[in-house]
């Protein structure tokens, strides 16, 4: 290296010159952020406000950020008055751990060998699970499928089929073949076999991706009502939370097509009509854990784990 | 090795020679048993759990009955061929519900993808911690908000007394309240700004994670090379994505046909309908009512969005394939 | 290592799902015998064993919980105890669809629309010889109306529960459709007589001329409609009623030469429906609509309802009534910082029967019982004791359960007057029964099982407490009972003045339209013409033009073909009367 001098004056010109580039880029990106943090937050304060009010007053509309009449009734009754909701948390606490691990496992193991740029199958494998995000069967043909398998009825339902999901398979993958085959090359130079190479040299190097998918299969089955209420309807010991609190939501929907007798449609409206509040405190319950889960997995996306492998 | 690649590099100045293609011998096999053997199992399960109900798509060729037992469900319903589908095409309000479906999904997946990307290149750029985490946090809530609560607020701000007209009146843009809500020409705008607003949070974690696996030296040699922050983006960030967006990209092109059902179902109305049903929407409509619970349209609907979505796929990862970008198969 | 701890957990759970699911727990068997309960249970003294039924009803409801005060009362009484399922984010065809695929079925169903699919899987226990060894089921309808339950094979296999009164209708409020309008603007004119579209729209007019704000400030709309989805009709029916037609629903039968030549018409094309559409487009231009009418959403609706500014709607009660009872009763700061009610206030609604000419007779309130065959409460074939079903059932028609479910229990529930012995209740009562979680723990009215109005077996109460007459008034705030006063009438069911007719046998036909589905010329039609009133009813409302694009609809509705539909409801009223004379129906004098 010749003139120090030289590279010095550079690096200081550069500096300055970044300095006010950089002021005025923060300032916009931050004022940016803060107001599509704002926008984004509105709903859910919103939410929270209509949680916190008194069910016949928030009827009337017009709230926004704050409670007009303070209650708690509504989370009393979400939380607290349902038979079934303990149930639920306790079904929907066990499927979510043991189905976000099961499935994780289940996903990255594929993912895994899809990404292995020599398998002799990647290319057909690979379309054989992606065809499978695109076709279905249909309600009906899955749910008589799940009867003959002995799933319906049975808390297994919840994590065996969907164990393995194309698009988690293919998130992977990708981040797996971002990883450079330097790695994996040495490691079998060394007489690793391939599990080898996935336990202990790609799962490390994919924190971020597993945290990702973690995230979302967590999320899937924390907020899965439909398949309890297809294979369990009648299996109250397998209901999860979500479901329960959907049977407390007003279920008058506008998809109940057709009039029935005045008579009847009394009875229904008497007996069903939920206030907004219950809906919102019953979202706000369930968003919470989840809210709250997510700094815990935060701290794994962290860059700088791609490197201190093989010097190119 | 080196001299055929060298040899075909100039043969092929521009055809870039893929050294890890899978070669077909023996000995690769018996190399790869291991993965060949656990791929085997996931077949297996694949078939069980995803191809088997596909058997499920004779539904769409007979005017189907449901029996207790699907044998004889199966063997005793009628024969009708491709009358469901002929049903479905020519009835003339199938065209319009595929365009707007095909609209919807398309401004999503363009405007989500450009959205999500952006957002997740501009907090990367946040050097505070705390700043960071929070605003990510916040970014991703409402996507877990049911639609129901995010079109409330959507469809009461658009009302004549809301928020928007409110604004507008008092800058004065409009002298009297506009029905937002009741122009066809509005619709399909407040519904991609609808999923904007709901997803772009929740979208941009897939990419945040991908940031995070580019190498930073890149970074550093960037920074020597005096690349300034925009440079960067463009020459770094965005090449280390180009991946991930590929992907991502080309498995939502299957599903701009999935385009929705709650959200145009909540926010349409009589006077948009013609541009807010959806293929799902209409199907609901036709097929499933619940006298004859027509299994049959809506099953033979399903094959239609498979094939069109499969058709898609193919074709785009062709393109991807052409021209040397990651591809799906 | 943390990683090797982590895969080895892992492997663990993966390694303990395989194992799991190798001995399954589940006992079905894939066929639907071994399904639903009948699982047997002593009750604490041991003497009567009580069995578990469950039952879904393919309608929304709430569910009770399982140690249910009255539930468990029932149980000791009749010896069963059933558990009730409703529906939920699924229509009632796909939810049976479901329900039949899974396999596993409850012991006791009413399957809404999806009945006819349930008997057709053959999955419903006939009625018939039950009906003879329970007189209390078969008390329920005449051997005419059984017969019209009768299906193909001539079998019964359900039951509707609604709208049954006994010994006579002693209906109290108008559950049906009605130009509503609020108490005090009939108390600021003086109690007019008010029967046509003009003299309804003046007076809205008028008074939210003279009166335009609410105590808070909040701004009156005179008039909104709701257009939603399949709750447009509150737009879209009125010509029929305004002809003086009763609720058929899809068309008007007219029975001018006799009820035994009913000739079908359509009311969307009349006269009187373009004078009606008319009539609103000069009410819109003036502002007197409410300018979101075509857009707003149900929950919108009901908001604007719930604040007592909408002067007037056309609506049924059930729609609306219920959701703004609380709201109404709850008490807000005026501007000036006093409270005030909005029921004290006079912002209850009253039913208006509106006619196209002045004089004319009209059938928005329908005094007879309706007939419903098309759904009802069914065993199914999967229940373990058919005969302890029906049993139960029956009980439940027995007085002092029917009274169990509906006023509760005696002391705690109501209270009996020793004079006259009408059951009455206290503030506090009528609060409780208002309370979701007091009726979650406490009461139980199997609502979707058999269930009578009308009287009470006693001869002295009546069946349901909302019709007990003390118990009507007294729920009445003061404005609303002074209306009924001014206009000499007790109930609402007076105060709206229909003809009183015996119902059709045709009637209602709605039930008929209702499961059209696409497999007719008709029935296609019926949906094509239900978007084209979708999207032309509120433009012409709103039209700046009126006479041209009422005659662009007309164009675009008769090119939905409604001569086919049309056609099948002729077919559908015919056949109706045809199975009504085979039962010895006679034209009535």
């Amino acid at each position: 290296m010749s003139d120090i001098s030289n590279v010095d004056f550079e690096r200081i010109k550069h500096k300055k010159r970044m300095a006010t580039e950089d002021i005025i880029f923060y300032i916009f990106n931050t004022a940016f952020l803060l107001l599509f943090a704002v926008v984004t937050l509105y709903p859910v304060l919103n939410t929270l406000a209509y949680s916190f009010n008194d069910g016949n007053d928030a009827v009337r509309g017009g709230i926004y950020l704050l409670p007009r009449r303070f209650s708690l009734r509504s989370y009393q009754e979400v939380l607290f008055e349902r038979d079934g909701i303990h149930q639920g948390a306790k079904v929907t606490v066990a499927r979510t751990v043991l189905g976000t691990l099961t499935s994780l496992a289940a996903n990255a193991l594929l993912s895994f060998i899809l990404s292995r740029k020599k398998f002799l199958f990647k290319s057909s494998l690979s379309l054989f699970w992606i065809i499978t995000m695109y076709a279905s069967g249909g309600l009906i043909p899955v749910l008589i499928l799940f009867r003959y398998l002995h799933l319906t009825s049975s808390f297994w339902v919840y994590i065996i089929p969907g164990m393995v999901s194309a698009f988690n398979v293919m998130v992977m993958r990708t981040y797996m073949q971002g990883i450079p085959d330097s790695l994996e090359e040495a490691a079998q130079l060394e007489g690793a076999g391939y599990m080898r190479v996935f336990i202990s040299i790609i799962t490390p190097l994919c924190k971020p991706v597993y945290a990702t998918i973690a995230l979302f299969v967590a999320v899937y089955h924390w907020n899965a009502w439909f398949d309890a209420m297809l294979y369990n309807r009648f299996d109250p010991q397998y209901t999860t939370l979500q479901y329960e609190l959907m049977k407390l939501l007003d279920s008058v929907s506008a998809t109940t097509g057709g009039q029935g007798s005045a008579a009847q449609m009394t009875a229904a409206n008497a007996n069903t009509l939920t206030p907004i509040t219950v809906r919102a405190a019953a979202t706000i319950a369930t968003m919470a854990p989840i809210i709250a889960l997510y700094p815990f997995l935060q701290r794994y996306f962290v860059t700088g784990l791609t490197i201190g492998g093989v010097k190119e | 090795m080196e001299n055929s690649i060298s040899e075909s590099k100039v043969k092929n100045p521009k055809k870039e020679i893929d050294i890890n293609k899978p070669k077909f011998t023996v000995k690769e096999f018996k190399r790869q048993w291991v993965l060949v053997a656990i791929s085997a199992v996931y077949v297996i399960y694949g078939i069980i759990f995803y191809y088997l109900p596909l058997v499920g798509w004779i539904m769409a060729f007979q005017k189907f009955v449901y029996r207790d037992n699907i044998i004889q469900a199966i063997t005793g319903s009628k024969w009708v061929g491709l009358d469901k589908f002929k049903f479905l095409f020519s009835n003339n309000k199938f065209p319009i519900v595929i365009r707007n479906t095909f609209a919807m999904g398309t401004l999503n997946l363009i405007f989500s993808t450009i959205a999500a990307i952006v957002f997740a290149i501009l907090l990367n750029e946040v050097r505070n911690k705390y700043f960071k985490k929070s605003i990510q946090t916040i970014s991703y809530m409402p996507h877990f908000l049911s639609w129901i609560i995010v079109v409330a607020i959507v469809h009461d701000a658009l009302t004549s007394t809301g928020i928007v007209n409110d604004l507008l009146m008092r800058v004065g843009i409009l002298k009297q309240p506009y029905a937002f809500l009741g122009d066809p020409k509005l619709f399909w705008g407040i519904v991609t700004f609808s999923n904007l607003w709901k997803e772009t949070g929740w979208n941009a974690i897939i990419y945040l994670a991908a940031i995070t696996s580019i190498d930073p030296c890149l970074y550093e040699s960037a920074s020597i090379d005096g690349a300034g922050r925009f440079q960067k983006m463009r020459y770094v960030t965005l090449p280390g994505l180009r991946p991930t967006i590929m992907i991502l990209l080309l498995m939502n092109v299957g599903n701009v046909l999935n385009a929705g059902f709650e959200l145009q179902y909540l926010l349409g109305n009589g006077l948009v309908q013609n541009v807010s049903r959806t293929i799902d929407i209409y199907v609901l409509d036709w097929a499933l009512d619940a006298k004859n619970m027509d299994y049959s349209l809506g099953t033979a609907a399903g094959i239609f969005k498979t094939v069109v979505s499969m058709t898609f796929i193919v074709g785009a990862n062709y393109i991807a394939k052409r021209k040397g970008d990651d591809r799906l198969f | 290592m943390k990683t090797k701890k982590i895969v080895s957990l892992v492997l663990a759970s993966m390694l303990a799902v395989s194992s799991f699911a190798a001995c399954s727990t589940t006992t079905t068997d894939g066929t639907t015998t071994a399904g639903g309960g009948g699982d047997v249970e002593t009750s604490a003294e041991g003497e009567k064993e009580i069995v578990d039924f469950t039952m879904f009803a393919a309608m929304a409801g709430k569910e009770k919980d399982a140690d249910n005060e009255i539930m468990q009362i029932i149980a000791e009484k009749t010896g069963v105890r059933v558990k009730e399922t409703w529906l939920t984010g699924q229509d009632a065809g796909e939810a049976i669809g479901s329900i039949i695929a899974s396999g596993k079925l409850p012991d006791l169903i009413d399957g809404g629309d999806g009945c006819v699919t349930l008997y057709e899987n053959g999955l419903l226990v006939a009625w018939d010889d039950y009906l003879e060894k329970y007189p209390n089921l078969k008390e329920m309808y005449t051997e005419q109306e059984w017969d019209q339950f009768r299906m193909d094979d001539g079998h019964i296999y359900w039951a509707n529960v609604f709208g049954n009164s006994y010994d006579h209708n002693t209906a109290t409020g108008h559950n049906g459709e009605a130009f509503w309008i609020q108490v005090r603007v009939l108390e600021w004119a003086g109690y007019p007589k008010i029967e046509t579209l003009d003299e309804y729209f003046d007076l809205l007019e008028r008074y939210a001329e003279a009166n335009p704000e609410l105590p808070d400030g909040t701004t009156v709309i005179p008039y909104t409609c709701l257009c939603e989805d399949w709750k447009y009709y509150c737009l879209e029916n009125a010509p029929m009623f305004l002809d003086g037609y009763p609720n058929d629903g899809c068309v008007i039968v007219n029975i001018d030469a006799g009820q035994s030549n009913p000739k079908v018409v359509d009311y969307n094309t009349t006269d009187t429906a373009k004078m009606y559409f008319k009539k609103l487009n000069e009410e819109y231009a003036k502002g007197a609509i409410d300018p979101d009418f075509a857009t707003q959403t149900y929950d919108e609706y009901i908001a604007k309802l719930s604040t007592g500014r909408v002067l007037g709607l056309c609506d049924q009660y059930w729609d609306f009534a219920y959701s703004i009872m609380g709201p109404f009763a709850t008490p807000l700061t005026a501007t000036d910082g006093t409270e005030f009610r909005l029921d004290e206030l006079g912002c209850d609604y009253v039913p208006l029967g509106l006619v196209a000419e002045k004089g004319m007779d009209q059938q928005w309130h329908s005094y007879d019982d309706e007939l419903n065959c098309s759904s009802g409460c069914a065993v199914t074939t999967s229940c373990s004791d058919p005969d302890l079903a029906f049993a139960f059932l029956s009980a439940l028609l027995d007085q002092d359960i029917h009274d169990l479910r509906f006023w509760g229990i005696e002391g705690v529930d109501y209270l009996v007057d020793e004079e006259t012995g009408l059951y009455y209740r206290t503030e506090e009562m009528r609060e409780n029964w208002k309370s979701d979680s007091y009726k979650a723990k406490h009461s139980c009215e199997y609502s979707y099982c058999p269930q009578w109005l009308g009287m009470s077996k006693d001869g002295i109460n009546r069946m349901q407490p909302g019709e007990q007459p003390s118990e009507f008034i007294e729920s009445l705030a003061g404005p609303l009972r002074a209306c009924f006063e001014a206009y000499g009438v007790g109930t609402y069911s007076e105060f709206i003045g229909s003809k009183v007719v015996v119902n059709a046998p045709w009637y209602p036909l709605w039930s008929w339209s209702n499961s059209l589905g696409t497999d007719t010329e008709g029935g296609i039609a019926w949906k094509d013409m239900g978007e084209c009133k979708h999207y032309w009813l509120p433009t012409v409302v709103m039209s700046s033009n009126f006479e041209s694009d009422w005659a662009a609809y007309q164009e675009a509705y008769a090119a939905c073909n409604p001569q086919a539909f049309l056609d099948e409801a002729q077919a559908a009223v015919n056949e109706r009367l045809e199975t009504a004379k085979s039962f010895g129906w006679t034209e009535p004098a």
